[in-house]
């Protein structure tokens, strides 16, 4: 059973960074922003798989916390990317 | 008058009740002094914020207080849901052959939290996302659009939410 | 052996890899939003159902249940927000050609 937790850990890891490569190369703000939600959702699994691994709880407070900061950071890049000029 | 300050009575106090709620969740303990703790502080962030949380209109004075039963049975449908788009999505991809496209629609739901939560679910299913929503007019763009009528759009994408969200949110 | 845990898992790994597939080929932003949300929604979810079968009955339970009320409410609508702003900035969707569409239809009625 732990195996196969570590195993889903290192596969979320490699999805982070394949995912990562839409925020380097994307042509426009919005693929780049899309690519940044799928890391924060994916560091979000990772941090719940590591709470059940590690049979620690404190983890679990740090993705509830880490969920709602990923929005709120996705809301102020919206806010201040879309303001109209002039 | 006397109607209206009733009303608003009521709105401080759903907002203290739904603060509370976040507190507990968060917490995540039944303690004494944390229960209390966190009530004082609710009820102080509610006297800021309470004309924001909950609206002065009509269609927010029938939506405070949902059916739980109907709720639980509702996100139950919404994972199935989920799951069968999910597939869905995974077997356009795999094939390649896509077909985008931007349907109109209105929805027939009364309250604003109920269009909301249809909002919300048409998202959260892969294959439809909500562009825009006004009132009750929904801007949808579907992977896989199969019809650009706007009547039988929403027959496919929305009617089923509908039937459950009209009994949730009265 | 827990089979949910198992099932589950395999489910998520499945969706992260496909979603992940459909960012990098898609055409456009809005068929980009939806591969993504296949990936980090369904994916997700069901690494968090997993982790509540691989959890059993404990506290640790009733938390994940709650990080995945809370997920379900602000991922669709994070992505609703980049959606708006494509939209605000009159980013034009994608579509098939017109001959494209209509080959598409009459093969698929057979």
């Amino acid at each position: 059973m732990d195996q196969l937790l570590q195993y889903a850990l290192w596969f979320f890891l490699g999805s982070i960074l394949v995912s990562m490569v839409r925020v380097l190369v994307g042509p426009t703000t919005a693929d780049r922003m899309i690519g940044l939600n799928m890391v924060s959702a994916q560091i979000l699994a990772i941090l719940v798989l590591l709470a059940v691994r590690e049979e620690r709880s404190s983890f679990l407070d740090v993705a509830l916390v880490y969920d709602i900061f990923g929005f709120i950071g996705i809301l102020a890049m919206v806010r201040y990317f879309g303001r109209k000029r002039g | 008058m006397a109607s209206s300050t009733h009303w608003n009575v009521v709105r401080f106090f759903v907002t203290t009740l739904y603060l509370w709620m976040g507190w507990i969740l968060f917490t995540w303990s039944l303690s004494l002094g944390n229960l209390l703790l966190g009530l004082v502080q609710s009820g102080l962030v509610a006297l800021f914020t309470w004309p924001v949380f909950v609206e002065e209109n009509e269609a927010a004075r029938r939506s405070h207080v949902p059916r739980v039963h109907f709720l639980i049975v509702y996100l139950l449908f919404l994972i199935v849901q989920m799951y069968g788009a999910s597939f869905r999505v995974l077997w356009q991809i795999l094939r390649g052959r896509i077909n985008p496209g931007v349907v109109h629609f209105r929805t027939r739901l009364r309250t604003d939290i109920a269009r909301t939560a249809l909002a919300n679910s048409i998202t959260l299913t892969p294959g439809t996302i909500t562009l825009f929503l006004d009132d009750d007019h929904l801007i949808v763009h579907w992977l896989d659009s199969r019809t650009t009528h706007s009547r039988y759009a929403r027959k496919l994408i929305a009617e089923s939410f509908e039937r459950v969200l009209k009994r949730i949110w009265a | 052996m827990n089979w949910g845990t198992v099932i589950f898992i395999g489910l998520g790994v499945i969706f992260g890899i496909m979603g992940n597939l459909g960012v990098l080929i898609f055409p456009d932003v809005y068929t980009r939003l939806h591969a993504s949300s296949t990936a980090s929604t369904s994916s997700v979810f069901s690494i968090f159902v997993a982790c509540m079968f691989a959890a059993g009955w404990s506290p640790m339970t009733g938390k994940i249940l709650v990080i995945a009320f809370f997920f379900f409410i602000t991922n669709p609508i994070s992505s609703h927000l980049i959606a708006r702003y494509a939209w605000e900035k009159d980013v034009v969707p994608w579509r098939r050609s017109y001959a494209e569409r209509q080959r598409l239809s009459h093969t698929s009625d057979e």
